[in-house]
């Protein structure tokens, strides 16, 4: 190619990807409205459930509006889920104040009940067990590991889903502090 | 979507099992590159290595100083092993400003090492989306279309396959031109990678259109945007290597005889001097013939920089013109009368089957590296950086040479 064939190429090249960044709004417009629906990724809505504790109690995440909320599923037999728990019950410690709260959802269908049970009350957990005995909810969240982190901002929109151990107790910390000392997600 | 891959009881994410794969294939091409045009493969390996490492620590210090009370609250945050607590700006940032710092450190000549990296940055390209897609983040508009994917309520552009596909695209085509990363042709150093660059600047333009979230500006979209500058400066860059200035074009080329040397010399020189600034030579220096053929003369050698507007072809049949007027016979080994050969040109790196530029033997033979030493003591070989002191320094030809005469070494002609 010579040297006025590649500039003229360049220019036409140039001028297409122009026309099109200025087309795009056009032709895709407002496209942000379109992420308002419920689905289990960052930016949509968090599907709502409502499950028992092992108690029997009933708890809906449609009752911690305005709050925010980690969604934590695991099971008993999961070494990364029991390393993060005292971790999330030290944040839990913390916040749980200001009106943080841990929906610590076991994934039932795939663990023993009992093995759960005593294992959460050994630990001594404060925050919230929550018993998916069918693994709905885990369906309806498309969890295909434990643990899986969905962190759940006063809107009700997700700001993180986290497979395994990136749930760390110094990530939770900086996020609440971000939510409750600037107001801010 | 397939989010997970279990392998018996190993669960790994697809998502980060796809970037370490195209992490992988990116090393191994750009290796097989760098070995063949002669950049430093070790060199450049060992820099993206640590500049990988270099990024994890910087993200997970940037996000440290964003959050100072984690930090003040336990210090042992710093060095937790986890994938989280990483700032996704400062990681990049360092991770690139460690790469700069080890290039400049080993004096890796700018556009060759670019060039051969080029490779790893189409592959890292295409996995970042093929990653995407396996997550689902970066997710497309609804469409029509009967190939949209089911994904988050909707049918949706597969953008991130889209971006994937162009990607690999421009990889065939880069693995296509260069006879699967076995040749560059005459193409001149900086083409390649800023070639690359332009692609990847035009598919991020037009896929970004089909992408859901969008980071507006105004009415436009900031990776467009970004896109736009980055396609700019690509092509001006490209347009800058491929048509340079011919004048201010150097090369060194070297001398050798063993057929009436001295006279040889001197005619050559003058037909040189004729067609060519003469900017810097050599002593002469006279050297038993390196195959030690029993019978051959010994040569004698020296090295000269020239200034040129002729391109690398013109020039290498100008060269074999004055070796043919001087009574050089193509194909006779142990009489020479007249040899130029061109050692480097410019700072380009050409890799061709006749042609191999910065010339091979400038790593082999003590009489070229020898006169060079001593023409120029700051020279640095284009493709690799190493420089003059260290070639000679690692050399394994132990030819007897001894230096027979003293020119100025300095401007003439």
């Amino acid at each position: 190619m010579n040297k006025k064939s590649f500039i003229s190429v360049a220019i036409t090249l140039a001028l297409i990807c122009l026309v099109w960044i200025i087309l795009t709004p056009i032709f895709f417009p407002n496209t942000q409205a379109d992420a308002v629906g419920t689905a289990p990724h960052r930016g949509f809505y968090a599907p709502v459930f409502s499950l028992n504790t092992p108690q029997g109690e009933a708890h809906s995440l449609s009752s911690y509006q305005d709050r925010p909320v980690l969604i934590f599923f695991w099971a008993s037999h999961c070494s990364i889920c029991k390393s993060v728990m005292p971790g999330l019950e030290a944040v839990y410690q913390d916040y749980a104040q200001q009106g943080f709260e841990i929906l610590a959802i076991n994934t039932t269908n795939q663990d023993h009940l009992s093995a759960a049970e005593a294992y959460f009350q050994s630990q001594g957990y404060t925050f919230t067990m929550l018993v998916d005995q069918d693994g709905s909810v885990s369906d309806q969240y498309q969890i295909h590991a434990v643990p899986t982190s969905v962190i759940v901002n006063p809107d009700g929109k997700i700001s993180d889903l986290i497979i395994g151990s990136g749930i760390s107790e110094g990530f939770l910390r900086a996020h609440l502090d971000t939510l409750f000392t600037k107001g801010g997600q | 979507m397939f989010p997970m891959i279990n392998i018996g009881p190993l669960a790994i994410q697809a998502a980060g099992f796809i970037l370490l794969l195209s992490l992988f294939l990116g090393f191994y091409l750009t290796g097989k590159f760098s070995t063949n045009l002669g950049t430093h493969a070790e060199a450049i390996e060992n820099g993206v290595l640590i500049g990988v490492i270099a990024g994890i620590l910087g993200a997970r210090l940037g996000f440290m100083l964003k959050n100072p009370s984690l930090l003040l609250n336990n210090p042992l945050n710093l060095l937790s092993l986890t994938p989280s607590m990483l700032d996704r700006s400062f990681g990049p940032l360092i991770g690139i400003l460690a790469i700069i710092i080890l290039a400049q450190k080993k004096h890796l000549p700018l556009w060759p090492t670019l060039d051969t990296m080029t490779p790893l940055f189409l592959l890292l390209y295409m996995g970042v989306h093929l990653a995407n897609y396996a997550n689902g983040n970066a997710y497309g508009t609804p469409t029509g279309l009967p190939w949209g994917i089911s994904l988050w309520n909707a049918t949706r552009h597969p953008v991130q396959v889209y971006a994937f596909l162009l990607g690999a695209a421009l990889l065939l085509g880069l693995l296509i031109h260069t006879k699967m990363l076995k040749t560059t042709g005459f193409m001149r150093s900086g083409v390649l990678f800023n070639a690359a660059m332009a692609g990847i600047a035009m598919i991020t333009l037009f896929t970004r259109a089909f992408t859901a979230e969008k980071r507006l500006l105004g009415r436009f979209d900031v990776y467009q945007l970004s896109a736009f500058a980055l396609l700019l400066g690509a092509l001006t860059l490209l347009y800058k290597r491929a048509y340079p200035d011919k004048q201010r074009i150097s090369a060194i080329i070297s001398m050798g005889s063993n057929v009436e040397p001295q006279v040889k010399f001197s005619q050559a020189e003058k037909i040189l001097s004729e067609q060519f600034r003469i900017r810097r030579r050599s002593s002469i220096y006279q050297t038993e013939d390196v195959n030690q053929r029993p019978g051959v003369q010994p040569f004698l050698n020296r090295v000269l920089e020239i200034e040129t507007a002729l391109s690398f072809p013109e020039l290498v049949t100008q060269l074999k013109a004055i070796e043919k007027q001087l009574g050089r016979i193509q194909g006779e080994k142990t009489r020479v009368a007249l040899d130029l050969d061109i050692l480097t040109y410019g700072d380009d790196v050409f890799f061709r089957a006749d042609h191999h530029i910065p010339s091979p033997d400038l790593l082999k033979y003590r009489y070229l590296v020898m006169p060079l030493a001593e023409m120029s003591p700051d020279f640095r070989h284009p493709a690799n950086g190493i420089s003059i002191q260290e070639i000679l320094y690692k050399i394994t030809d132990q030819a007897q040479i001894i230096r027979i005469n003293e020119v100025e070494n300095g401007i003439k002609g």
